[in-house]
């Protein structure tokens, strides 16, 4: 794994510069004007970050007051019996929660958990398995949509927090598997 | 759906806050206006005409439990400062001490910008000859409406994160928008989409062969996977501003749209992010293969839910391409 691993985190460091210099140098080949191209594009980049404030501004308030306001502690310990009953263990139940609506909680979560259990234990494992196969849904939706101006999302987020459920039961079993 | 969440997150934080508000109302949690007893130690002396005197306090354990009604463990020793004027005296713990529940709290409240809890000190008689220490009271300002205040503080909290947040994806976007469109204009994204496409089209079928929405598409899941984050994001605002040209509708989600948002949330990645690295070191390691097994199934969970949905009939009927074909027809 850990051969695999390096090989992938070499790929990562060549592909940015590839793309930085193969992208402008293959249009100077194609005799692109490719600085004036490249400033015309990146003009878009300014809009489309003020696009997705207001997006932004309303999915991270409501997550921010939702967990100041002790609701979310509340959820998480009225979920533990029921989950419990699945086979899942309490001490994953925040980590499972608050991943699709806070990136940087998640983090949070995981450093905390490694401060109470240790960094050997079997939930830190669990949590860290979760944080890393999954992104921020609530976070992803807002900027995606919020660049295009889409404000009626049908089914993508029905559909992420699926895929969150799921990726939350797999992190428990794969990693019972594996270390349990 | 997203309507009724975000609804939901708002209502449920007021009520949550109201009523951990009136319970703390009702039974007292931060004995406004009471008397704490405490233990007030000079080190150096006492010294009657001196302003800031240093000192200690000292709180008794079961004292404290009794008054506060909790019963966690407590530090009974802090470091503070007697500060005296002709208006009477009053007890400030140091800043930043490691204050035990309800403490650290009613500081919050009522210390915000010093983060030293403060109080007047009641029944104050100078130590006797010998002695360093005197017994005394402190009483601290009103506490009321805690979670009240803290929603209101993190919706604005949160609201500026939001921004700085945006504001700080300009650089990224602006480079990445840039070179795509270099790559647009020498026909590379041309070459990306013939190459790729047999396999990206079974999954957005409808948009039409050839579309460059599928070279970005392409772009943005192979950074994804690789973890390239700072340049996921930005090909992904590119595939879903294609995407939207081939939208009927202004602001509602077609199908494909959809699907690369499932892609997205479930990010199908083989590098996990740098902060979990960061926090995990070594240990990550271990933890690749449960990953990648988690994260492909997510994936796969993701592709498969978004094609279902597409098919129930609430969102058959809001399809912006079946919108179009009642309009024409």
């Amino acid at each position: 794994m850990e051969t695999f691993r390096n090989l992938i985190d070499l790929v990562s460091v060549f592909v940015l510069p590839a793309i930085i210099v193969g992208f402008p140098l293959y249009g100077l080949i194609k005799k692109v004007p490719v600085y004036e191209v490249f400033v015309d594009g990146a003009k878009e980049g300014f809009n489309v970050a003020v696009m997705i404030i207001p997006y932004l501004v309303a999915i991270l308030f409501s997550i921010g007051m939702f967990r100041a306001s002790g609701a979310l502690d509340f959820l998480i310990d009225g979920l533990r019996p029921i989950v419990g009953a699945i086979g899942i263990p309490a001490e994953v139940i925040p980590m499972g929660i608050i991943r699709p609506l806070t990136g940087s909680g998640s983090a949070a979560i995981v450093l905390d958990m490694i401060n109470q259990y240790g960094e050997d234990s079997i939930f830190v494992k669990m949590a860290a398995t979760m944080f890393g196969s999954t992104e921020t849904t609530f976070y992803v939706i807002a900027v995606y949509f919020g660049a295009v101006n889409i404000r009626k999302t049908r089914h993508a987020l029905p559909v992420g927090l699926i895929a969150d459920f799921v990726a939350f039961l797999l992190a428990v079993f794969v990693i019972r598997l594996l270390f349990g | 759906m997203l309507n009724y969440i975000w609804a939901g997150l708002i209502i449920f934080s007021l009520v949550f806050a109201l009523a951990a508000d009136v319970r703390d109302l009702s039974a007292d949690t931060y004995r406004n206006g009471a008397t704490l007893p405490v233990e007030i130690t000079f080190q150096s002396g006492y010294d009657a005409s001196q302003r800031r005197v240093p000192v200690t306090v000292g709180l008794s354990e079961t004292t404290f439990r009794d008054f506060y009604g909790v019963t966690h463990a407590v530090d009974t020793v802090f470091s503070g400062t007697l500060i005296q004027t002709s208006d009477g005296r009053q007890l400030r713990f140091a800043e930043d001490a490691a204050l035990p529940e309800p403490l650290a709290t009613i500081r919050s409240v009522t210390s915000r910008r010093d983060n030293d809890l403060r109080g007047p000190v009641v029944g104050f008689a100078p130590p006797a000859v010998g002695s360093r220490a005197v017994t005394a009271g402190v009483t601290f300002d009103r506490v009321r409406f805690v979670k009240l205040n803290s929603i209101s503080a993190a919706a604005l909290d949160f609201a500026e994160t939001a921004v700085t947040l945006a504001l700080g994806l300009i650089g990224a976007l602006a480079l990445w928008m840039g070179l795509l469109k270099i790559a647009e204009e020498s026909g590379m994204l041309h070459s990306i989409v013939r190459f790729t496409q047999p396999v990206v089209l079974k999954l957005f079928p409808e948009i039409p062969r050839d579309h460059p929405a599928l070279g970005m598409i392409v772009l943005n899941l192979s950074a994804n996977m690789l973890g390239l984050g700072n340049a996921a994001t930005p090909l992904g605002l590119k595939a879903m501003e294609e995407l939207q040209s081939l939208n009927p509708t202004e602001d509602t989600a077609t199908n494909s749209m959809v699907m690369l948002l499932a892609l997205n949330t479930a990010s199908v990645q083989l590098v996990p992010p740098v902060i979990l690295v960061a926090i995990m070191g070594l240990q990550i390691n271990q933890l690749m293969i449960a990953i990648i097994i988690v994260t492909f199934c997510s994936g796969v969970t993701a592709v498969i839910m978004a094609k279902l949905f597409g098919r129930f009939k609430r969102y058959r009927e809001t399809d912006p391409a079946n919108a179009s074909k009642v309009l024409e027809g």
